[in-house]
């Protein structure tokens, strides 16, 4: 096998793990009470904007990591921050792609629970931020899933981080970035290698939360 | 999952943390060069080759950032890399004339190649010069027994491409899809495209990727059937960006990384690098006069400037 390029499987796996995970963690902490508030109230343009929440499944990695550019380029606002090629950005950029995922799975699973809970939960004195809290609880599952997926969406993502990361060898360059670099290049075996090294990894990080939730972990 | 109201302040701090960690340097103290280039120079692996000596004699990590020509040039114009390495003169001239680049110094150039079935229809192989073998296309395409595939994604490639056709009297706008396919693909991806259209396909190619997919067994049935013509030569530039135009960039280095990769000593390592299959693929052409635009806003405090055209 030929490789005119050469790097650390290792390590841009662990920096795959690295910027999914926190893109993961980052896009479920907005993502989570966002889809909770937005399905438990009743106001005027619900309907819609569970309508763009779920049409934002569909929003095009690549036009994330483009408007992540735009704003952290030096030609943009953000700029002087220097996080343009680097895994910040790439997190911040997934993140996008997060959240929207996470909120509208979110919603449809608080819009399952009993309303009966929350108020019964509301009637006994609870404040609404801790009826929220108690009716997301009663959703648990739905919120995992919604995290599972979200997680599943970013660590397959390569547009946007290809984008903004700019895949530098040792400093960006992460597993997705690494198969498109390889495929380029004609080395298709080793493309699949790591693609099956991605799934190896996703079904770990899945069957770890696995493991939580049956220790009532998670 | 438990009350997780004392959590949130604990959360929030760890993603700070987690974010600011991403931005950090992986070795912070060095300095960073960050090399915007072009896939194509990237993917022959010369650059892997030669970059270790310029980091260890200025005692820096270069971060390379390989995407398409246009997108390199964004990425220069946008301030966001200190020097660009390129092979798309008539973008480059114009990058330096609007004041985006400092000036436009030649490093070395390879060569393109017209690929196609050994069986070639079109009798390309017997063209005189890569006009010639445009024309013959042409002729074949229309008559349906030669299809022609195109990067066309305004790459240094299809840029190239794109002069022969006028070189040739032909209008690219009136061809038909029947037989000119442009694709909006790199070139590996073009010449697996071409591989496909059995005994018809033709299409202009860097040798790098070339030789790699060929020995790799992707393009078995793909023949390099014109070459040699000084029109085929695809000459490579290094550009630092204006730190006029965008102080944050690294111009010290960028100039090293200048004068450093026109040295006679990384000339000859250039003019030697083979690639995985022995083949010499680069032509070092930085002599003196190699300089080859300068910023007009410098260039009034410039003794004499030795202009070349190609």
């Amino acid at each position: 096998m030929v490789d005119a390029v050469t790097y650390d499987v290792v390590q841009i796996t662990l920096l795959s793990l690295y910027v999914s995970g926190s893109a993961t963690i980052l896009g479920s902490l907005i993502g989570v009470p966002l889809g909770a508030a937005v399905g438990l109230k009743e106001f005027g343009g619900k309907g819609l904007l569970k309508t763009i929440t779920y049409t934002m499944y569909g929003f095009p990695p690549v036009i994330s990591g483009l408007f992540i550019y735009y704003i952290f380029s030096r030609a943009g606002p953000l700029g002087d921050f220097g996080i343009l090629f680097t895994p910040t950005a790439m997190i911040l950029a997934q993140t996008l792609l997060v959240i929207p995922l996470v909120a509208g799975v979110t919603i449809t699973s608080v819009s399952e629970v009993d309303k009966n809970i929350k108020n019964t939960v509301l009637s006994l004195g609870a404040s609404d931020r801790q009826a929220t809290f108690t009716v997301i609880k009663e959703a648990w599952v739905g919120v995992i899933t919604a995290v599972m997926i979200g997680f599943g969406r970013a660590i397959a993502e390569v547009g946007a981080a290809y984008m903004v990361g700019g895949n530098i060898e040792g400093k960006t360059r992460i597993l997705t970035t690494s198969i498109m670099l390889e495929t380029r290049m004609g080395h298709f075996g080793y493309a699949i290698g790591l693609g099956v090294v991605l799934l190896i990894v996703a079904c770990g990080v899945f069957l770890f939360m696995r493991w939580l939730q049956e220790r009532e972990l998670l | 999952m438990k009350d997780k109201s004392p959590l949130v302040g604990i959360i929030v701090l760890a993603i700070v943390m987690i974010l600011l960690m991403g931005s950090v340097a992986i070795q912070p103290g060095r300095q960073r060069l960050t090399l915007a280039t072009t896939t194509s120079a990237y993917d022959s692996g010369l650059l892997e080759k030669i970059l270790p000596n310029f980091e260890s004699k200025y005692d820096c990590i270069v971060d390379v950032i390989a995407v398409g020509s246009g997108q390199t040039m964004e990425i220069g114009k946008n301030g966001d890399a200190d020097v660009l390495l390129v092979h798309s003169p008539a973008s480059e001239k114009q990058f330096v004339k609007d004041g985006y680049g400092t000036s436009r110094t030649l490093v070395a150039y390879n060569q393109f190649v017209i690929v196609g079935p050994e069986s070639d229809p079109a009798g390309v192989s017997q063209a005189v010069n890569a006009t010639d073998a445009f024309k013959r296309i042409y002729q074949n395409g229309t008559e349906g027994n030669a299809i022609f595939v195109s990067r066309g994604d305004l790459s240094g490639t299809h840029t190239k491409e794109k002069s022969i056709w006028v070189k040739a009297g032909l209008n690219v706008s009136t061809f038909s899809n029947t037989w000119y396919l442009s694709t909006g693909q790199g070139m590996g991806a073009v010449l697996d495209i071409t591989e496909q259209q059995t005994n018809k396909g033709y299409t202009l190619s860097d040798e790098a990727t070339y030789y790699t997919r060929r020995e790799t067994g992707i393009i078995p049935h793909l023949e390099i059937l014109n070459q040699g013509d000084p029109l085929l030569y695809n000459q490579y530039s290094v550009i630092p960006v204006n730190p006029d135009r965008w102080p944050s960039v690294n111009a010290t280095l960028a100039t090293d990384f200048v004068n450093w990769i026109t040295s006679p000593e990384i000339q000859n390592m250039i003019g030697n690098f083979t690639d995985a299959y022995g083949h010499k693929l680069f032509v070092p052409n930085a002599g003196p006069g190699s300089v080859a635009e300068t910023h007009t806003l410098s260039s009034q405090f410039q003794a004499v400037i030795a202009i070349r055209t190609d």
